[in-house]
């Protein structure tokens, strides 16, 4: 629920304030610092400008044996400044939405260094290296320390006003606005946006139907968190479309959690089912794409097929990621406007009703998503920009943010309440079913472009 | 519902630290020993891939795009 005191700023309105702030500030330092020389040379600049807010905001990286790896970076040299700096970032970004929402910043601070303390642990158990690459990501053991301290230690109640999950999930998902670049859409041609804009609307709306009307499941959020995350691309997807519908807690983790096992499951089994198959390497790589959640799972397995397969399957799965922008909008106006209407009150037209109720933050979300999106377009010079800020902070500060976000959700999840929702069996029923929907559904279409219609153009 | 005694959560504690210091210190880095495992792992290495990679952006690189794009993006088949 939103936090918000009688006279504080509504969470989700600060939320925007900030998150268009920390858009801002990293474009703005990348424009500052932009180079002299070649500025609109990709070959030169592949990652886009140098950000020099990038030494402000480290995360900890991978490690094999020992977790103090993590803190080294590529060069051997210690990473432990950036590191901190990140955590500050956190500590600071929640100080300001305590501020905003009229509540105590001292009674914030002492659970904040711990909550980032518990972050950065998240964090080191994502990174070994077993762990990293079977994409078990972060968000699964961001939650699971949430959930460790709250059964082990029961939450204490100091921790509880930096406690703030929702505000860091949507103050993220803003920032995360900027890496939404609509452009990416086209970056198959249209046998990509047949695969992916045909198939994945199809998946996404049959499963939910399928949960609600079939399963009878009664949570609606869940059943649209999950046929997002499993339809469109994984934990991302759960969590712009779980905001979008307001999803619990203990939903969102569940499809996260159902969402990061069955990724890992298809990496490992697609590869060689398409080579039993013998399937066409492009048409495998669209299949992969289309189907597995998690966009490094993706990659990692078209590229054990080949690199033609990993590219193609990257990119189906990057012009997937493009979509989340208006898939969250479109949950968001369907929720407004129809999931949530009472039908107790006159509805005095739809569009009133659906803009009461609507999530601004997802504004936010979709304005960064298209102003971001219109920079990139203007030339190479603006691209390198906008992938500049994006790749060289906002990338990392929006992880950390997620990553936290995540391990209040853990401390604040109710496993009573989870326990049944995954003993019942029906969100594991929905995600199969869905999914089996999804591989047959994109083979076909795959087939149908990649293996017939743009044969020809795409034979290498 | 009340909260358990300093002595239970201390003694919790110590047990969830030992074996999560266990796994992730002692099983994990042994498993990353064993070749199906090893083998994955030198392959995503190599490749400069990360698995656990969640949106496009964070990719070590962006995918190439394909020559035939210019192509599909005109012609209707």
């Amino acid at each position: 629920m939103p936090l918000r005191s009688k006279e504080g700023m509504h969470e989700d309105v600060s939320t925007v304030v900030i998150g268009i702030t920390i858009l801002v500030l990293a474009l703005a330092g990348t424009w500052i610092a932009r180079p002299v020389e070649e500025s609109g040379s990709r070959e030169r600049y592949a990652k886009g400008w140098p950000s020099p807010l990038t030494a402000t905001v480290g995360l900890p990286g991978g490690w094999a044996d020992s977790p103090i790896e993590a803190f080294r970076n590529k060069s051997g040299g210690w990473n432990l400044l950036p590191v901190a700096l990140g955590m500050g970032w956190v500590a600071l970004i929640g100080g300001l939405g305590t501020v905003l929402g009229g509540r105590s910043l001292r009674a914030y601070l002492p659970g904040a260094l711990v909550l980032v303390l518990l972050t950065v642990l998240a964090y080191l158990l994502a990174g070994q290296k077993v762990v990293k690459y079977y994409n078990l990501e972060y968000p699964l053991w961001a939650l699971a320390v949430g959930l460790l301290v709250t059964n082990v230690a029961a939450t204490p109640r100091w921790l509880t006003p930096a406690l703030l999950g929702e505000f860091f999930i949507k103050t993220g998902l803003v920032v995360f606005g900027g890496e939404v670049l609509v452009s990416r859409l086209l970056a198959l041609g249209l046998p990509g946006l047949m695969t992916s804009w045909i198939v994945t609307p199809i998946v996404l709306t049959a499963t939910y139907l399928f949960g609600v009307h079939v399963l009878r499941i009664e949570s609606k959020p869940l059943c649209m968190t999950l046929s997002a995350d499993m339809s469109v691309c994984g934990v991302s997807a759960a969590i712009a479309t779980g905001a979008a519908c307001r999803a619990k807690k203990e939903e969102l983790s569940l499809a996260i959690g159902l969402s990061l096992f069955f990724t890992m499951i298809m990496m490992i089994a697609m590869p060689p089912v398409i080579r039993w198959m013998e399937l066409d390497p492009i048409l495998g790589g669209a299949w992969i794409g289309g189907t597995i959640d998690a966009t490094g799972a993706v990659v990692a397995a078209g590229e054990s097929l080949g690199k033609e397969a990993g590219e193609v399957a990257a990119t189906v799965k990057m012009i997937q990621n493009s979509m989340i922008g208006l898939i969250a909008f479109a949950v968001a106006v369907y929720w407004a406007g129809w999931v949530d209407h009472d039908g107790s009150g006159p509805r005095v037209t739809l569009a009133g009703e659906a803009w009461r109720r609507f999530p601004t933050f997802i504004l936010g979300f979709l304005a960064m998503s298209l102003v971001c999106s219109w920079l990139h377009a203007q030339g190479p010079e603006q691209s390198l920009w906008v992938e500049g800020a994006t790749d060289g902070f906002t990338k990392h500060l929006r992880g950390w943010l997620f990553c936290t976000g995540f391990v209040c959700m853990g401390l604040q999840t109710n496993l009573r309440e989870l326990a049944p929702m995954l003993l019942s069996g029906r969100a594991v029923v929905l995600y199969v079913a869905g999914q089996a929907l999804n591989l047959v559904l994109t083979l076909a279409m795959a087939s149908l472009t990649f293996g017939w219609l743009f044969r020809k153009v795409v034979e290498p | 519902m009340s909260a358990p005694p300093t002595g239970m959560i201390l003694l919790r504690c110590s047990l969830a630290v030992v074996a999560i210091a266990t796994i992730w210190c002692g099983l994990l880095p042994q498993l990353l020993q064993w070749a199906p495992v090893s083998s994955h792992v030198d392959l995503m290495e190599r490749r400069g891939v990360n698995p656990s990679v969640m949106y496009y952006t964070e990719l070590e690189r962006l995918p190439l795009r394909p020559p035939w794009v210019d192509q599909v993006l005109i012609l209707w088949p």
